[in-house]
């Protein structure tokens, strides 16, 4: 079953568009949605989640239309986007008390379970919580409530490298059953390095490829060369950067020649996002 | 849509400005005073601190992926600022009636506060709303334009309406003078105003409903 599904989203800006972004999320699977800042992944999650209104495109969550079924569609998703800034005075009791009121199949052991294993206080304010102690206090009210679709915005920016490790454990912990999906967008490809089943890549609006982590990594290819091989391979490339010893390109693996002597190795994904993000600037 | 009232109370409005109503109410006791400033203070001080902390503390974002259509928050927004306007306006009357027992024998150059008053005083909040909420929901969180909007509005209105009160005889007589008296009189203006003021409200949140409608979170 697909959890979500995107289709052909289209929303222009003055100064940005997003342009027939399309993918698919599968049900019980993690997908990391990657770009670089100002790429357009909050502009989509909030297509999304049908806060803004789009030009064309559709949008369908656990197989209903989003902007027909929104209020029953909303009951099923989890939401994180830019960390947990609302009411960040209040005391997390008083939050909850208040957003469990909106929710039919809010669960109260479940809450106490989560408040339990990601030792929050719901005494503490939401302002006393560290970056990593907002995103668990999120992911306890989306579990709560019986999210079945967690839309996270940048969830593990700001976190230290053990509380990052610490949640990512706790993503793939949550999928394990089969019946949560999560799509997190983030620009640290090492998390998503960790636990992404499927990797969204988003550039300047457009979608440049979705599909497994891996399958996605092998398509391309990172070379190494001296200046002469560049010139060879140059029309190609990606983009490449100069440096002392001759060249570092990014290709796509249906343009390598693999019988050339150039050192050839899988990208990481940082890698790709990097060589992408500089054929921007090269045709800016 | 209760539910988002009481977030409301409990989350974004501080108990403070539900006792405000009762202070500021109490400035009614002044004899003779300018009394049409009284319920003006709910637009000069509890709006622009609510609105401000809606603003600061995100509530937009978080109404945003509540389980709730845009009608019911601009619903809910509007029932919540006429509980206010209505305690404000109410405490006001209660006090309004100790004045008139306390002091039975001043002279009232500006309007007293007889029931047709208050049914001006309607007409004024009527008037704070249809400005105020339409001009608000253009952004959902943008309270300026729309504050300076409609406290210019009310200000012009309330200098009109009492200077023609003082100005001309037939509508300081009806306010002030012998029509003080007419209770059917006094009930009518009252009532008159009330309507104003649930019309212009109900408009102002139909306009909101669809401005909110086409706007980008």
């Amino acid at each position: 079953m697909i959890a979500l599904e995107v289709k052909d989203l289209n929303k222009k800006y003055p100064d940005f568009h997003l342009k027939d972004v399309s993918f698919q999320l599968e049900k019980g699977y993690i997908m990391g949605f990657i770009g670089a800042n100002g790429a357009g992944k909050t502009t989509t999650i909030k297509s999304i989640l049908n806060m803004i209104h789009l030009d064309s495109g559709e949008i369908h969550i656990l197989g209903k239309n989003m902007v027909e079924h929104e209020l029953e569609l909303k009951q099923d998703i989890g939401v994180a986007v830019g960390g947990m800034n609302f009411y960040t005075r209040s005391k997390i009791k008083t939050l909850t008390n208040r957003i469990k009121k909106f929710y039919k199949n809010w669960d109260e052991v479940t809450y106490r379970n989560c408040l339990r294993k990601f030792k929050l206080d719901e005494n503490k304010k939401i302002i006393e919580l560290s970056e990593g102690m907002k995103i668990k206090y999120s992911l306890s009210l989306a579990l709560s409530h019986g999210a079945k679709l967690l839309i996270l915005d940048e969830p593990t920016s700001g976190l230290d490298p053990v509380a990052r490790d610490n949640l990512l454990d706790i993503f793939q912990e949550l999928v394990v059953d089969g019946e949560i999906s999560i799509l997190f967008s983030t620009h640290i490809t090492s998390d998503l390095e960790k636990c992404a089943d499927f990797i969204t890549f988003i550039e300047d609006g457009q979608i440049i490829q979705s599909m497994e982590k891996e399958e996605f990594k092998e398509s391309y290819r990172l070379l190494n060369g001296n200046e002469s091989q560049l010139n060879q391979v140059k029309e190609k490339l990606i983009s490449y950067k100069i440096n002392s010893f001759g060249f570092t390109g990014l290709i796509h693996l249906k343009d390598f020649d693999p019988s050339s002597d150039m050192k050839a190795s899988v990208p990481t994904l940082e890698e790709i996002m990097i060589f992408f993000a500089k054929r921007e600037d090269m045709y800016v | 849509m209760y539910n988002l009232v009481m977030k409301d109370f409990k989350l974004g409005i501080n108990p403070w400005f539900l006792a405000m109503p009762f202070l500021l109410g109490a400035l009614m006791l002044i004899p003779g005073w300018i009394y049409l400033l009284v319920p003006q203070y709910f637009f000069w001080i509890s709006v622009p601190n609510i609105f401000g902390q809606f603003k600061a503390q995100n509530d937009l974002m978080l109404t945003m992926t509540l389980p709730v259509s845009k009608k019911d928050k601009v619903k809910a927004r509007v029932i919540v600022m006429v509980i206010l306007e209505l305690l404000h306006i109410g405490v006001a009357m209660i006090f309004g009636l100790f004045t008139i027992h306390l002091y039975p024998n001043v002279d009232y150059l500006f309007f007293a506060p007889h029931m047709g008053f208050w049914g001006v005083c309607f007409v004024m909040l009527g008037i704070f709303n249809i400005i105020f909420i339409p001009m608000f929901y253009k952004t959902a969180y943008k309270y300026g334009a729309a504050m300076i909007a409609s406290v210019v509005a009310t200000l012009l209105f309330s200098i009109g309406v009492q200077w023609l009160a003082i100005q001309n005889s037939f509508i300081f007589d009806t306010f002030n003078g012998t029509g003080a008296d007419n209770t059917m009189l006094q009930l009518t203006i009252l009532l008159v105003g009330i309507a104003i003021f649930a019309v212009f409200t109900i408009v102002s949140y139909n306009i909101a409903i669809k401005r909110f409608e086409k706007v980008d979170i």
